[in-house]
């Protein structure tokens, strides 16, 4: 085992490390009951979703496209899009300040937000 | 170049577009946008078996072809960023890491890969937000990366692909 390739793998684990530290600081529920929905980086929604009804809305996309956004007991996640890759239906509910539900083709972005930001 | 060896490069292009299209339909990790990377085993194989130039076009052509196959175009920014950036790295690692170790040249590929599409979707979605699924992609590229790398090590160490070359010149 050469020098470089010592180095390297230790690298490797130092990267995989920190990769496990930042993810487990990332599966933190979030606290805050307040989301935004972000499009093209305008916030379009600002909801709480302790008060909002159970509901399905579509939000369109003005390039074309269509996601179907759920809120369902305080909870919200898309549940149908015309996107290729369904990436944001299979990230499921929003759970994590840290981890948004992303839909890349659309430009659209759920996070949690603090109460009476975005208005 | 000898027709031979543009043959044989078509056929692992062909084998990893394969591969690549297979993997589509494996869908079990629940993290959005990781992926098992079968096809980079072809990746990886060249990369030790063949020049940089003659990689580059198999890496080229399958991204290509698997979004216009695969039925994603509009992923085709991130797949050749990540591609590209990868497949950079590799070739740099390659000159330090032995062929005994080329798990550890196919991870860090994996995780030249999922940070060259993290820098396209941050400047896509012009916003950090999508960071913050980066850690998992690492963890799931290491592994994933990994994985493929010991793939790539047993086809090389057992030659089967070598022996084919041998009848056929």
């Amino acid at each position: 085992m050469t020098k470089g390739v010592k180095v390297l793998i230790g690298a490797v684990i130092i990267i995989f490390a920190a990769a496990v530290v930042l993810a487990v600081i990332g599966l933190k529920p979030s606290e805050s009951t307040w989301v935004d929905i972000v499009q093209n980086n305008k916030v379009i929604y600002h909801l709480d979703l302790s008060e909002e009804d159970d509901r399905t809305f579509r939000v369109d996309f003005p390039d074309g496209g269509w996601n179907d956004i759920q809120i369902k007991d305080g909870r919200i996640s898309i549940v149908d899009s015309d996107c290729p890759d369904h990436t944001c239906i299979k990230t499921g509910e929003l759970r994590s300040e840290n981890i948004p539900i992303v839909c890349l083709p659309h430009k659209l972005v759920i996070r949690f937000s603090d109460e009476g930001a975005g208005e | 170049m000898k027709a031979h060896k543009l043959a044989r490069l078509a056929l692992l292009t062909a084998l990893a577009l394969i591969i690549f299209i297979i993997e589509l339909r494996i869908d079990i990790i629940p993290i959005p946008g990781a992926k098992l990377g079968l096809a980079n085993i072809i990746t990886v194989y060249a990369v030790y078996k063949y020049s940089a130039k003659e990689t580059a076009m198999i890496v080229l052509a399958r991204v290509l072809l698997g979004s216009i196959f695969g039925g994603n175009i509009s992923a085709i920014m991130y797949s050749l960023a990540g591609a590209i950036c990868c497949l950079t790295g590799m070739l740099i690692v390659k000159r330090i890491v032995p062929l005994k170790y080329i798990w550890l040249s196919s991870i860090i590929g994996a995780i030249l890969h999922n940070t060259g599409q993290m820098i396209v979707a941050v400047m896509v979605m012009r916003s950090f937000a999508v960071l913050s699924i980066y850690p998992f992609l690492i963890i799931t590229g290491c592994i994933a990366g990994a994985f493929t790398g010991l793939c790539a090590q047993f086809l090389i160490s057992r030659k089967l692909i070598e022996k084919e070359n041998k009848k056929e010149t």
